[in-house]
């Protein structure tokens, strides 16, 4: 690989985060932040290949916020998201249980808190690649 | 807010609106007009505009009178007054009356561009914190939601971390020592599963379940549930068996949670028969159901404990030795069985063992597929599934 991807977390739990990376830094750079609005900032200056995206942050779920914003923003459309809450199975009702999770931009998925380092590996390296292709299309 | 803000302009004089509509020609916005209060109310009332911008002086109903109205209508509704005698007192009269801004005539383009981006964007705030507001309540309706991001936030931190720990050090462990990792994953992992069964039981509402309903084929549930439970059947050296009686008939109903149902019984039986003994889980079609028991050689359950044992919190006196429990299983059991059309049963003899028996009403033949029921409904997203 000729350089490393550049890859954004947003969570508000520092015990997490740091189990997080200690599994992603071999592979990636990752830049973290604690707080929603200092992680959309970040997001908004520089260009990530990848975002690790908590649900449940601050005053409710500011995570979806963030996603939404996103959805709705021509150049971060194209950043995959990796959402990774412990609450997968509560997000279909806040959105009156239709589908498990409405799609806020081009490729997103969804993982459980904990996350197994082979299944997280797995589904980042599935996401870059998605991400890769959308950016050449356009 | 829309992709192109609605912007409601209530103006008497002409000037004022073609010239409005003139500074906003460049910008992405949907300009609606209105000559008066009265018409102006109408079109705030069915558009819904992002931003409304009203003349204070006006034939008819005068600009405040509409400011009050429109709070009535739709208190998130920002507006921005425009007045003609720019005195203090009338503007800060209006932002009294809800306006957010105030726009003095005459008025530059600038001006109004300006003044028109912050009222927009004061909108977005609003709708923000409309939707925050929002998810908030839906989550606090959603009980089990917020129990289970408290409880399964912190043990997810301990066990992401032992991941990555056990990733970092791969190369200086001893081999014993990445064994005890596994075991602490493994137990830890236990324990995620626990908390989140439970709760998905707890939060078990019969008409949630209901929504997802289709046809299940019986025996890869009992298959499910019996995996399940075996782990801890082996840890006491006990075994469970399965014996399905001909082919059985679907039933109408949610996978997930009837095998739940079926894991609180088979667990229950292994938790309450002393080591080396023998569980089995039958299932056959009988007179348009299907019965499911769940037969033990344990202890058995004293005749005046029979009554009680599906209340919640309920457990029996004869099993407060070692086993631990929150008395749950078996009434959440029945919520199950019963959301499924069915009823729950038990027999019992001291010493000799104890019987629970699920009915279910079989599915029709002929109604296999009903219109309507897709039996992915309720399934988790598959990971391949991009769309």
């Amino acid at each position: 690989m000729s350089e490393r991807k550049q890859l954004i977390m947003i969570d508000d739990d520092p015990d997490f985060t740091e189990g997080i990376k200690s599994i992603l830094s071999k592979h990636y750079d990752l830049d973290i932040f604690h707080n929603p609005k200092d992680g959309l900032a970040a997001l908004q200056k520089k260009r990530y290949d990848l975002l690790l995206l908590d649900i449940m942050m601050g005053r409710g779920a500011e995570g979806l916020m963030i996603a939404r914003k996103m959805g709705a923003d021509a150049t971060l459309r194209t950043v995959p998201v990796l959402i990774i809450t412990s609450i997968r199975e509560q997000i279909a009702f806040l959105f009156g249980s239709q589908a498990l999770h409405p799609h806020f931009v081009a490729h997103d998925e969804l993982l459980e808190k904990p996350v197994e380092p082979k299944l997280l590996l797995e589904r980042i390296e599935f996401l870059l690649k998605a991400g890769a292709k959308e950016r050449e299309g356009k | 807010m829309a992709e192109r803000p609605r912007i409601l302009i209530i103006d008497d004089e002409d000037v004022v609106l073609d010239s409005c509509q003139l500074v906003f020609e460049g910008e992405d916005y949907e300009v609606v007009t209105a000559r008066d209060g009265t018409v102006g109310l109408e079109r705030a009332a069915e558009l819904r505009p992002d931003l409304i911008l009203v003349d204070l002086m006006m034939p008819g109903i005068s600009g405040f009178e509409v400011l009050g109205k429109l709070r009535e209508i739709d208190p998130t509704l920002v507006a921005i007054v425009i007045t003609g005698y720019s005195t203090v007192n009338s503007a800060v009269e209006a932002m009294k009356q809800g306006a957010f801004d105030f726009l003095p005539k005459p008025f530059t383009p600038d001006e109004l561009r300006m003044i028109t981006r912050r009222g927009l964007e004061k909108r977005r705030l609003v709708l923000e914190a409309i939707a925050l507001r929002r998810e908030r309540e839906l989550l606090r309706e959603n009980f089990a939601a917020i129990i289970s991001h408290e409880l399964r936030s912190p043990l997810a931190a301990v066990q992401q971390n032992l991941f990555g720990l056990a990733a970092e050090l791969e190369d200086q462990l001893t081999d014993a020592q990445k064994e005890r990792f596994a075991r602490l994953k493994g137990r830890l992992g236990d324990l995620i599963g626990m908390v989140q069964t439970w709760l998905k039981a707890v939060s078990v509402s019969v008409d949630k379940i209901r929504e997802s309903f289709a046809p299940v084929d019986l025996p890869p549930v009992i298959a499910q549930a019996v995996e399940t439970v075996q782990p801890h059947a082996t840890r006491k050296e006990m075994t469970v068996t399965a014996e399905v009686a001909g082919p059985l008939p679907a039933v109408l109903g949610d996978a997930g949670t009837l095998t739940e149902a079926l894991v609180n019984l088979i667990g229950n039986a292994v938790k309450y028969t002393p080591a080396g003994g023998r569980v089995t889980v039958r299932a056959k079609a009988e007179a348009g159901q299907v019965v499911l028991e769940v037969a033990d050689d344990g202890v058995g359950i004293a005749a005046e404990d029979l009554p009680h044992l599906f209340g919640d919190f309920y457990r029996a006196r004869s099993s407060a030795g070692s086993e631990s429990g929150a008395g749950l299983g078996l009434a959440l059991t029945k919520r199950i069985v019963e959301a499924h059309a069915g009823t729950v049963a038990v027999a019992s003899t001291v010493g000799k063992g104890t019987t629970f028996t699920i009915r279910l009403p079989a599915q029709a033949a002929g109604t296999q597929n009903p219109a309507g029921t897709t039996p992915a409904a309720s399934s988790t997203r598959d990971p391949g599934d991009q769309s």
